[in-house]
């Protein structure tokens, strides 16, 4: 093994889901021995059904609003100047925008979520579920995926490297 | 010499398929990787650093070539 990685998870939308998983892959593809560390909201990239995990507008002020449709000129254009938060607040707003995330991921060649995230387990990245947050969020064992141990912040800080954490 | 098309893939599946390919095939010796993330202008040169094999930019146009070589010493 040449270095271990260890990245605390607590965020529970499909944007933020991305860097972490792509990290845990990239640094067990070169050896590394990976742990993921799921509490909080994170809890949602590790259930069976994934499509809960959106991407909202609303709260990242920095995300430009673009149509991954259209002639190329149109796809370039982003909105999000024009279009007050009052907009983005509609209903159906965050499906919109997790229907265009999703599309522009594809366009890029990027995996889809659950794909990646089989990937990750397949590399040998471990997913350590935080059992708190399971107990807080009202779920068991039964609502999450196959390969992930439940434990608690004592276990992860045994696990994890003496000098380097993430925390997303 | 083996050829790897990542050309649809974006980052981290260049780097994945590589060493997917390396430890698939442990007789293949020369690999040709193809894709079109600019991050992989310096991401591929540092996997392979890492881990230990040979690699040269063939060419950097809109898909970036890379020759891949194991082990290190055997590129000229």
């Amino acid at each position: 093994m040449s270095g271990r990685l260890s990245i605390i998870h607590s965020k529970g939308s499909l944007d933020w889901a991305y860097p972490t998983f792509i990290l845990a892959s990239t640094a067990a593809a070169m050896d590394q021995e990976v742990e993921l560390f799921f509490t909080m909201y994170g809890l949602e990239c590790v259930r069976h059904h994934t499509e809960h995990l959106r991407v909202s507008p609303l709260s990242n002020p920095a995300m430009p609003v673009r149509f991954p449709i259209g002639p190329a000129g149109f796809q370039k254009v982003d909105w999000r100047p024009w279009l007050p938060n009052l907009v983005l607040s509609l209903p159906g707003m965050e499906r919109l925008a997790t229907w265009g995330f999703k599309r522009t991921l594809q366009q890029q060649g990027q995996l889809p979520f659950d794909e990646l995230r089989a990937l990750c387990l397949e590399l040998g990245v471990r997913f350590t579920v935080c059992q708190m947050s399971v107990d807080l969020m009202g779920l068991t064992e039964k609502d999450f995926i196959e390969g992930v141990q439940f434990a608690g912040a004592a276990s992860y800080l045994a696990a994890s490297p003496q000098q380097q954490a993430l925390f997303v | 010499m083996m050829e790897l098309d990542c050309t649809a893939l974006a980052c981290p599946m260049p780097v994945i398929k590589l060493k997917k390919a390396l430890s698939q095939y442990p007789e293949q010796q020369v690999f040709c990787l193809s894709l079109r993330d600019r991050g992989g202008l310096r991401d591929i040169p540092a996997f392979c650093q890492h881990q230990g094999l040979g690699c040269e930019l063939v060419s950097e146009e809109s898909v970036l070539v890379f020759k891949v070589v194991r082990p290190m010493e055997s590129l000229k």
